[in-house]
């Protein structure tokens, strides 16, 4: 296993919160016919973000470089609130920020499909771990409405329903990218999961990553998983790995964890990632994101009282974990922005 | 029969076809059935077989009708005595009844062959999954040691002899035959091999006349957190394509997905197959070690066979004997008759 991937990270302060009611983005969207959003994004564009010098993020420097920034940045487009396969760019014009998402445990790679060695000698090998990110918003000054940016291909199009499907066994999907306008910001914000519109949608009515393949299916009216995890524990006596120095031991893991919604409701997660993030007016930018799983395995064995939501089919051990997980987010720091 | 009727065919016109996504109509051929039908099996993908072929070969009536004499022909085998059919076949939805498949010499495989319908739908082939496309699939066995055995430019040559080959590999891709052609051909008529006409499609497009309460409580069964089962075979396709250790890996068995990836997390994991035509297709599992569905339902309940390679949502779970019977009610209602027996796709 290679050793000291994480470097070091900025003390961010990572504020997760879960929905319902957890996003002006997301909930606001009904109330203003779905073009809330987008319209306070090209607002928000318009009135700054945009810098060339590096400086810090302020209120007032981004508000003296609005004018030039909207411009530059070519944006065209809202953020749409239906479940469209290939939603219009947000922006025509932007840097391409890549950020590979790189899951961790106890401060190294949480490597998949291996043993990663815990500290009391037991071992856990990730068998599946996949999530959904979309609505990625970059943030400013705490005054300032967050900008939001297209998910996008490494050739700079959006992804289809403008939706990152992360999936640990799939070098490809590890790297979430966006067109952004350049700037200081202080972070950002996505959703762990897909926007309602599409979660009420039936898998073969859709595309990648929308459909069955994606592993992220639930029967009945569930909708999709947000967030998908199953692994093999070993416990130290009975032969794991030894001389680690991870944090947890194997009957802190949990088996398997499968976090998701229903389609009646908006239940994703919104997510909020703080830490300075300068992105330049050319070239483009790469910055590490780590998962820390370390923190999902916390969320999901925590004893946070669910029994509103495990009835029925619901109460398997893996939903019940991933409700736990989703309800324990805004406490927890899951992603983590590399320095 | 009825199904046929409705299994109609859409007539190919200069190797297009048509886009019918919903699974039962096409237009009718003036002379003879097409080979292939432009459908979709209820809650699959978008996209029809056709629409699924790849860019340089498109899904045409002379690629298709190639591959199948291709398919059937045992000329493909060192020993000319094994044919693609020898191990997929019709009756039994293109699997093999023998738990692991004889090649030539009498050689014993080590995995039973798996049924090829609607492998236009696949993402990787093999139960291992090394092959990205049914292209890059169809050569394997050829060469395989313990299956045809016979390199590729060999079985080029020898239907490079034979004139029909040559005047129809010129129909179907303008050239003399080639290994890249062979293999486009033989992939082009497992693409066009499609099941959508079971009790199971006509259910999820609304019509129950043959999904009675029964099926429909195995259907739900099926569905729950109980059985588990749609965890890997999620409703429509009936796969989700990937790979797990579903409990039949034991210590020292065949490893699977980890010889294609290394990975130790890939031990015992086989691609998830879909189920259309399960009830037919025995025996089960990548090894054919269960005969029966009421043997898969068993080993299912009893948590797999007990491998702490095991996937950790194979669970233990108890069946009552109704709901054993509605179980296999609703497995049962995945069988297409009109693909078993349709004539297009036979010898």
């Amino acid at each position: 296993m290679k050793l000291g991937f994480l470097t070091v990270f900025w003390a961010v302060a990572v504020v997760l919160t879960a929905s319902p009611g957890c996003s002006s983005d997301t909930d606001s969207g009904a109330g203003t016919g779905g073009g809330a959003a987008g319209v306070s994004g090209e607002s928000n564009l318009r009135g700054g973000g945009v810098g060339t010098d590096g400086g810090a993020a302020s209120s007032s420097g981004a508000s003296d470089l609005g004018g030039e920034g909207g411009a530059d940045t070519g944006i065209v487009g809202v953020r749409d609130r239906a479940c469209v396969e290939h939603p219009t760019p947000l922006r025509t014009q932007g840097t391409l920020v890549s950020l590979p998402l790189q899951p961790v445990m106890a401060g190294k790679p949480f490597v998949f499909g291996e043993e990663n060695a815990l500290a009391d000698g037991g071992s856990v090998v990730p068998l599946n771990f996949r999530f959904y990110i979309s609505e990625v918003e970059l943030l400013r000054g705490s005054d300032e409405e967050p900008i939001d940016v297209d998910v996008v291909t490494e050739a700079g199009t959006p992804e289809p329903y403008g939706i990152h499907l992360f999936n640990a066994e799939d070098a490809d999907s590890g790297t979430l990218r966006v067109l952004a306008p350049p700037g200081q910001y202080s972070g950002l914000s996505f959703a762990l999961g897909i926007k309602l519109s599409c979660n009420q949608q039936k898998p073969e009515n859709l595309g990648d990553p929308l459909t069955n393949i994606s592993q992220m299916t639930w029967p009945h009216a569930r909708g999709f998983l947000y967030l998908r995890y199953e692994g093999r524990n070993t416990a130290a006596d009975s032969g794991g790995a030894s001389g680690a120095s991870g944090a947890s031991s194997a009957d802190e893991i949990p088996a398997a964890v499968h976090m998701g919604g229903n389609v009646a409701t908006e239940r994703v997660p919104h997510v909020t990632v703080l830490g300075p993030l300068s992105i330049p007016a050319s070239g483009s930018l790469e910055r590490g994101m780590s998962v820390v799983m370390d923190e999902i395995f916390k969320g999901a064995t925590s004893n946070i009282d669910v029994s509103d939501f495990a009835i029925g089919a619901l109460s398997a051990p893996e939903s019940v974990a991933g409700e736990r997980l989703r309800r324990e987010l805004p406490q927890l720091h899951v992603f983590v922005l590399e320095h | 029969m009825a199904e046929h009727s409705v299994l109609a065919v859409t007539l190919l016109s200069l190797g297009l076809v048509a886009g019918c996504s919903d699974g039962a109509a096409g237009a009718a051929h003036d002379t003879a059935p097409s080979l292939i039908v432009s459908t979709t099996p209820a809650g699959f993908p978008k996209g029809t077989n056709a629409d699924r072929a790849p860019s340089d070969n498109a899904l045409t009536e002379a690629r298709a009708l190639l591959g199948k004499r291709l398919f059937y022909d045992p000329v493909l085998s060192r020993t000319s005595d094994v044919s693609c059919s020898t191990c997929h076949q019709q009756q039994f939805a293109f699997a093999d009844p023998r738990a692991v498949s004889t090649g030539v010499d009498g050689r014993m495989g080590t995995r039973n062959a798996p049924s090829i319908v609607n492998g236009a739908w696949g993402k990787t082939f093999f139960w291992d999954g090394r092959a990205h496309t049914l292209e890059a699939q169809a050569g394997q066995p050829i060469e395989n040691p313990v299956e045809m055995d016979l390199a590729l430019s060999d079985a080029v040559a020898r239907v490079a002899a034979d004139p029909s080959y040559v005047a129809s590999f010129q129909q179907a891709y303008g050239e003399a035959p080639s290994e890249i052609s062979l293999q486009k051909a033989l992939a082009s008529f497992v693409r066009s091999l499609v099941s959508g006409m079971s009790p199971y499609d006509r259910h999820l497009r609304g019509d129950d006349s043959d999904f009675g309460p029964e099926r429909q409580r195995g259907e739900a069964l099926f569905q729950s957190e109980k059985a588990e089962c749609f965890h890997c075979h999620p409703s429509g396709e009936l796969s989700n394509e990937g790979y797990f250790n579903n409990g039949t890996y034991t210590a020292g068995g065949d490893t699977g997905r980890q010889q294609v990836s290394g990975r130790v997390g890939d031990i015992g994991k086989f691609k998830v197959p879909g189920l259309r035509n399960i009830e037919v297709s025995a025996p089960y599992m990548h090894d054919g070690s269960l005969a029966t569905l009421d043997d898969v339902i068993d080993q299912y309940s009893a948590g797999g066979r007990g491998d702490p390679t095991t996937d950790p949502l194979i669970k233990p779970f108890t069946l009552s004997s109704d709901e054993r019977a509605d179980l296999l009610a609703f497995l049962r209602s995945f069988t297409d008759p009109a693909l078993l027996e349709d004539p297009r796709f036979a010898p």
